[in-house]
């Protein structure tokens, strides 16, 4: 009987081994194959010349190649950095409120948050750009009821990465609320009864009950935020081109510039490589640090 | 105490904080609900509005006639209906690769036992983590190196299978009783039979959560097609025709028209996700916990 199962699970599994196989795997050592090679994208893999490393010294040199690249390695950094850091605190304090029960309309603010997420990226593009507009944007308009001044948003090279990270935030935050509701309902009623037994107040128990029970549904936040977050893509795409003066040029975007509408694909691969080794090492660094709390 | 331990539900109904801090809780909840909506509402008043009052300082919140001459403009500057067929086309069949592929995988990783199944599985699901970027470059190459690009089939090839699927697929099955499987055996049932008459009917909910996170991901997707399709704008999906509209007529004047194909866009994931959305908190909640 073991035989003919062990041929079943070979059908079983041969469509979807294939496929992510060809379109993932072989594609990715291919990437891993080209970064040590000068290729162009127009032509076959069979032009490839193998270079050594020339391509990583390339993109971490002196030149415009080098700055361009340094300056989109440097762009995503902050704007995953940033992202996670409002992305986390946010999810949890949204997920109590949808959890709570002292007060009704928590399942309707979890579909009104949820439903951003559902929204293509390339809309939520369209409408903050709109919404960003310097004059006649309601968002101006309404800091200027409150009494600030118009700000330059998506204009000026020091908010428009920060004004890219906001709209980014509001479309998946309630994805992460989800995933924070998750969370709190593993958590046991009886742990929050006894605290209140012994006076702990609210604040007293999140400190010490909710964060550090949150603390694996956190490090997976933190993981999906952070892959998250390096695909940003359309509203640069679509709004900034990078700019203004490089400070949304961001490594998806980048990328895709050099490898495919540049053709040059060794330097392109170069980069996809780098992103890739600096994402093992940060996620490695968030389990890392979430790991070490564990001891205390 | 254990002996009586309450749940997690009853706990919570007896704190019942004060009534001022459950105002302020009332008030944070709403500002956060109509933050939240406030882009959406705003883009679907605008489309309606005429392109004076769009211009207008202070803005005009609610148009006083609304008017469907914008969309009349999208459908001037884009073909709408072949690129919502294409979007459709595109999330439809890739939808159905997903599911099958995913289905009949997380059956044999639930179910069979085999060498290897381990580390096959790891190596799959590690794929799941991996940025599309990473890969773009190589796969261009590919699937134009075998005459797809500038096609829908181009589009939809590499996304037939992916890892979240089989994951999700995994975790439901592992719940299907193997007495159930074993008595379909025993009748002489052949394996695909028992998938798609016993186990697939028992996981519906899951396969319905699988099947609307697969569409509106697809729907909503941008790079991949932008990338494959570069050119062939009568093969484009809707998400890209509607990105021209943003440099149609640049500035203030295009705000309505380019809030129009903004609608347009989100029109069918919203409503997909209003109608069924318990399936797909429950699949988030289900790819979160159970691993």
């Amino acid at each position: 009987m073991a035989t003919s199962y062990r041929a079943s699970a070979g059908i079983m599994l041969a469509p979807a081994v294939a496929l992510i196989g060809i379109f993932v795997l072989v594609p990715m050592l291919l990437t891993i194959w080209l970064s040590f090679q000068d290729w162009s994208t127009q032509t076959s893999f069979a032009t490839a010349a193998f270079i050594g490393f020339d391509n990583f010294r390339d993109i971490f040199g002196p030149t415009s190649v080098g700055r361009d690249f340094k300056g989109a390695l440097l762009n995503t950094a902050l704007y995953t950095l940033l992202s996670v850091l409002l992305i986390l605190p946010l999810s949890v304090a949204f997920g109590l409120m949808v959890y709570q029960r002292s007060v009704a309309g928590g399942t309707a603010l979890r579909t009104v948050l949820f439903a951003t997420y559902m929204v293509p990226m390339i809309a939520v593009a369209l409408v903050w750009s709109k919404l960003y507009s310097p004059t006649e944007g309601p968002l101006n308009q309404m800091l200027g009821l409150v009494g600030i001044g118009p700000q330059p948003w998506l204009s000026s090279p020091g908010t428009a990465l920060t004004s890219i990270v906001f709209l980014n935030v509001w479309q998946q935050v309630g994805y992460f609320t989800v995933l924070a509701v998750a969370g709190l309902t593993q958590i046991p009623g009886s742990l929050y009864e006894a605290a209140h037994l012994e006076g702990a107040n609210a604040w007293q128990q999140f400190r010490s009950i909710t964060l550090p029970l949150l603390r694996r549904t956190l490090l997976f936040s933190a993981v999906i935020a952070i892959i998250n977050a390096v695909q940003v893509f359309e509203p640069v795409a679509l709004i900034t081109q990078g700019g203004p003066v490089g400070s949304t040029n961001v490594l998806t975007y980048h990328i895709r510039r050099v490898g495919i509408e540049r053709a040059e694909g060794g330097l392109g691969s170069a980069m996809a490589v780098t992103l890739m080794l600096s994402l093992i090492v940060v996620i490695c660094a968030v389990f890392a640090v979430l790991n070490r709390k564990d001891d205390e | 105490m254990s002996g009586r331990a309450r749940s997690g539900t009853s706990a919570r109904l007896a704190r019942k904080p004060i009534s001022g801090s459950r105002g302020l809780l009332a008030t944070a909840m709403l500002l956060v609900a109509i933050a939240s909506a406030f882009p959406l509402v705003w883009m679907v008043l605008s489309s309606l509005k005429t392109t004076a009052e769009t211009m207008q300082v202070p803005p005009v919140w609610i148009p006083r006639t609304p008017s469907l001459d914008a969309y009349e403009k999208v459908a001037g500057v884009v073909n709408v209906g072949r690129s919502m067929w294409n979007s459709l086309v595109i999330a439809t069949v890739t939808t159905s690769g997903i599911l099958v592929t995913s289905m009949m995988a997380g059956y044999a990783f639930a179910k069979y036992r085999f060498r290897g199944r381990a580390a096959l599985f790891s190596l799959l699901i590690a794929t799941m983590f991996l940025p599309p970027i990473v890969t773009l470059i190589p796969l261009y190459r590919m699937v134009g190196s075998i005459g797809l690009s500038g096609s829908l089939f181009g589009v939809i090839l590499p996304n037939l299978a992916n890892a979240f699927g089989i994951f999700l697929m995994r975790q439901f099955i592992a719940g299907v009783p193997d007495d159930l499987i074993d008595a379909a055996r025993v009748d002489g049932a052949s394996e695909l039979l028992i998938l798609f008459k016993i186990v697939v009917p028992s996981i519906a909910p899951a396969i319905a959560a699988l099947a609307l996170f697969a569409f509106v991901y697809h729907w909503n997707s941008y790079l991949w097609p932008l990338t494959v399709l570069q050119g062939s704008s009568d093969a484009y999906p809707i998400v890209i025709s509607l990105s021209r509209l943003l440099s149609y007529n640049r500035g203030a004047m295009n705000t309505g028209l380019v809030m129009a194909g903004a609608t347009l866009a989100v029109l069918p994931p919203l409503v997909l996700f209003v109608l069924l959305q318990r399936f797909f908190v429950d699949s988030i909640v289900g790819s979160a916990v159970k691993g």
